[in-house]
């Protein structure tokens, strides 16, 4: 009896303790407000026209906060939710590939089909549920959090998709699909005969004909997973335009509404059936009535998942989602839901795309003043997207309007500083900042013209995706994504030609020629810094990691034919798109920033640093992986060598 | 004539129970509305239904399943027993069908018109609304629309030449329960509308013809012209009970169900 009491005495100390740790921890209160792409050099401009920012860099601290290599937003965030480098969480791009096909895919998550299914003539039953999963590895810190009994609230987590198993109040961010499972498809509808177009990056573009005032449109939803071909299920929509005034109806199966030219609808619901009168999917969509005459030109949104009857998981629990859409109406919950693609594919106007990014921001803002209102104790992360989406279309040419958005969100942090007052610490950090994006280098290209990569004719340049005319017996590197370079390495791609011993040298070479790569034009280094994953990272997740990441010098950036394995005829050339700002570039060159209302110690942060912070306020120990420590802290030497 | 004259009667005798139990919330009100009718219902029943009959079948009925209990491992007598039962329950089907018949009618024209009371929510203010007038020829005119004080007018009008329909996209600034006015060819034609507040009774389309009129009963016929409806799209209100929100109609059936099998017993009338 003694010795069972023995026994058991070091575990209730053990328990009591944990329970006091819990007690204290729990009346704590934290704001962490992610500004994606909050640039410092843009603050360090416009103090005066930022008053709250200005505030908060007074009465705190204000330093640049070391982003993650490379600079890319899901690999930063992911970095911000684990604590741990790009090798501890395995994402290094928005795309990886797969080495077999060297096909790209999503490097947030995949989708997996039920195990078990029944196929009955042209259907298919599953016996078994499908499911979404997230690839990003690592514990996300509200979990670590919700183990100590902490509440959190963790809005638009990019790279959280499906969101994080566990009790705290959670919805998806970037990464999270639209519902026909892409990252935004939208769908312009029109009569114009020259519009030879029938996709862009991001669209569809439909002709339609109008006649007697009528017009057909029908929306694209998700592939049916009830049908053997998986035909993508549709949704009919029909406007009727008036024969001179520049309006029109539009009757969904379920509403009606009137537009102006130059109107956007608000949000409607779409039910996708999958199965008629058995199983449907429902999403929700815009309607912007673009032009009515002299030719009819309409674009629909992307049909979003309904956070008020979500077909995939976007938010813990979940019935979260339904909650934020009963008290705020339908929302957002693409990922990504500024709408580039259509800008950039010159559908819609500079204006147009500021407007809809307009109404983006007073969704998130009306999401964000809801759940501050709410907050009590614990932790509150609030993600705002607006900043670098508008960032990328007007970096270094519309300062004015690119200004008016962080405007918008140095009120919110107004608004956030009211509510966290003297006892609530708050900090508000981006993951990289921003760049003028003037060049567009064709990765590949070089790398065909230093002859590290062939193509079945030399002739065969262009911008054919995915590789479409490599050679790949005579191939020893390629690349896909923004900043990633792999080689052709034997046993590991498909038919790779490259032995193992022949790695390093293959290596050291390409970086040597990528640090002497001269931009024809301007005369300057377009590579500022080559990183080998292996030495750069701590973690040893680097089963997708590429083998050579390129951090360019600012202003230049791979090319979108690059991002998807093309090789057009040119090494380098301007860039002409409307997306003309960027940060996937070397890391030193785009830093984030750190704010916080307390005095930051640390004079040199890093992202990992914001997640150690966290933790360190609520007292919950860093698990092993964990990297940093609290800005807070002073960073001692020994601690610093052990970061 | 007759039409509205039944309408206006029916709905007259609606909104006073309605502005006599004013001081209860709408959910109570229908209860007590489908407890009444329950009674009503099972009164009517007893009324009209043959229940000698109903009684020796239900009686029938449970003797052959007790059949099917007791010989069970006999097979022959088991499959008689079936088809007994089978053909008891047909005739027990039969025999309801004259007082569901007597039932039907006025059952459906106090749904038709309760729909008024606890279908429809009035217009929310601040949020678009349609409204949309139907036309017997060709669209090719619009009426000109004019609306109180506290509605805004915020398109020009849309006309849907393959539907012969106008509509126009209106917005409540202010709780208002008043009349839009449709003018076309000299002649002048209203439409009840109600914004915010809480208005005991929204009308919902209203319609030219007679037989249109018996399920759309709100409002008197539009009468000789050129209109044929018109319809203001209003939000689908729902009724709280019990911490449940669901449509009206899902509580009208069962609270009028429950208080009849609860009654039926005092009515002495077997179902």
């Amino acid at each position: 009896m003694k010795s069972r009491a023995l026994l058991l005495a070091p575990l209730v100390l053990a328990l009591c303790a944990c329970s006091r740790q819990t007690t204290e921890a729990t009346g704590r209160r934290m704001i962490v407000l992610g500004v994606d792409g909050m640039d410092p050099q843009f603050l360090e401009a416009h103090w005066n026209e930022l008053p709250n920012l200005n505030r908060l860099r007074k009465e705190g601290g204000f330093r640049l906060l070391e982003t993650t290599v490379p600079p890319q937003s899901p690999v930063a965030w992911s970095t911000v939710t684990t604590g741990m480098d790009p090798g501890g969480h395995g994402i290094f791009d928005f795309i990886h590939r797969n080495p077999q096909t060297r096909m790209p895919f999503s490097s947030m998550a995949e989708s997996v089909p039920p195990r078990r299914s029944l196929s009955i003539g042209p259907w298919v039953v599953p016996l078994s549920s499908g499911s979404v999963r997230r690839l990003r590895g690592g514990t996300a810190f509200w979990r670590l959090l919700e183990e100590r009994g902490i509440d959190s609230t963790v809005i638009r987590m990019p790279a959280n998709f499906p969101p994080v198993d566990c009790e705290a109040q959670s919805l998806s961010g970037m990464g999270t699909p639209d519902l026909a499972g892409a990252f935004g498809m939208f769908t312009y509808f029109t009569d114009d005969p020259d519009e030879k177009r029938t996709t862009v990056p991001g669209g569809l573009i439909v002709r339609t004909s109008v006649v007697n005032g009528r017009a057909e449109l029908v929306l694209n939803g998700p592939a049916n997973s009830f049908r053997r071909d998986h035909t993508v299920v549709t949704y009919p929509l029909v406007a009727h335009i008036d024969p001179t005034e520049p309006v029109a109806r539009f009757d969904t199966e379920e509403e009606q509404i009137i537009l102006r030219e130059g109107e956007w609808s608000g949000w409607l619901r779409a039910r996708f059936r999958m199965i008629p009168g058995l199983a449907s999917t429902a999403g929700i969509f815009r309607i912007y009535l673009q032009q009515v005459r002299p030719r009819l030109r309409i674009y629909v949104t992307p049909v979003n998942i309904d956070p008020g009857d979500p077909a995939l998981p976007i938010s813990t629990p979940p019935d979260f989602s339904r909650e934020l859409a009963h008290a705020l109406g339908p929302f957002y919950t693409q990922g990504i839901p500024e709408e580039t693609s259509a800008y950039r594919a010159g559908i819609l106007s500079r204006q147009e795309f500021l407007g809809q990014s307009r109404q983006v921001l007073a969704d998130s803002l009306r999401m964000f003043r809801h759940e501050l209102s709410r907050f009590k104790s614990g932790l509150f992360f609030y993600y705002f997207s607006s900043i670098d989406q508008n960032s990328h279309m007007l970096w270094g040419r519309y300062d004015s309007d690119l200004l008016e958005i962080y405007r918008a969100i140095d009120a919110a942090i107004g608004e956030a500083m009211q509510q966290a007052g003297p006892g609530t610490t708050l900090l508000v950090m981006s993951d990289h900042g921003f760049a003028r994006f003037d060049r567009a280098v064709h990765l590949n290209t070089w790398l065909m013209q230093r002859g590290f990569l062939a193509l079945d004719d030399p002739a065969n340049t262009g911008n054919q995706e995915l590789f479409r005319h490599v050679d790949w017996t005579r191939t020893e590197a390629y690349a896909i994504g923004l900043n990633g370079i792999y080689l052709n390495l034997q046993g590991r791609e498909s038919g790779g030609i490259v032995p193992h011993e022949e790695k390093e040298r293959l290596l050291d070479r390409i970086t040597e020629e990528l640090l002497a790569f001269r931009d024809p034009k301007t005369k300057l280094n377009v590579v500022e810094r080559v990183y080998r994953p292996e030495r750069e990272f701590r973690g040893r997740n680097l089963a997708s990691a590429p083998d050579l990441i390129v951090g360019f010098r600012r202003g230049y950036r791979a090319s979108w034919q690059t991002a998807l394995g093309a090789v057009p005829a040119v090494p380098i050339e301007d860039n002409t798109d409307a997306w003309i700002g960027d940060h996937c570039m070397a890391a030193d060159q785009v830093p984030g920033v750190l704010l916080s209302n307390r005095k930051i110690q640390m004079e040199h942060p890093r992202l990992y640093d914001v997640t150690a912070t966290v933790l360190a306020e609520f007292n919950v120990p860093r698990p092993e992986g964990m990297l940093g420590q609290s800005v807070f802290e002073a960073p001692a030497e020994t601690a610093r060598g052990a970061r | 004539m007759v039409m509205d004259a039944f309408n206006q009667a029916f709905n007259s005798l609606l909104l006073w129970y309605s502005a006599a139990t004013a001081w209860a919330p709408a959910s109570v009100r229908l209860a007590l509305l489908s407890a009444a009718a329950g009674v009503g219902m099972i009164w009517v029943f007893g009324k009209v239904s043959n229940q000698a009959r109903i009684r020796t079948v239900k009686r029938k009925v449970q003797a052959h399943l007790l059949e099917l209990r007791i010989f069970s491992d006999e097979p022959a007598v088991a499959w008689r027993a079936q088809k007994s039962l089978l053909r008891a329950n047909l005739g027990y089907a039969g025999l309801m069908l004259q007082p569901v018949l007597v039932l039907a009618l006025p059952t459906v024209l106090l749904l038709v018109h309760l729909e008024g009371f606890y279908g429809r929510a009035p217009l929310a203010v601040g949020r678009p609304a349609i409204v949309t007038v139907a036309m017997r020829g060709p669209a090719i005119t619009a009426p000109v629309l004019m609306a109180p004080e506290g509605i805004e007018i915020e398109t020009p009008p849309v006309r849907v030449l393959e539907r012969n329909e106008v509509s126009w996209r209106i917005r409540p600034v202010a709780p208002v329960s008043g009349y839009l006015h449709f003018t076309i060819d000299g002649r002048t034609v209203s439409k009840r509308i109600e914004a915010g507040g809480s208005p005991l009774f929204v009308p919902g389309r209203r319609v030219d013809s007679a037989f249109a009129a018996l399920w759309r009963p709100g409002e008197p016929r539009i009468g000789a012209g050129n209109i044929e409806w018109i319809d203001i799209r209003y939000p689908q209100a729902s009724v709280s009970l019990f911490g449940f929100s669901t449509d009206w109609l899902v509580w009208f059936f069962i609270l009028s169900m429950a208080s009849a099998l609860l009654l039926k017993g005092r009515f002495k009338v077997s179902v």
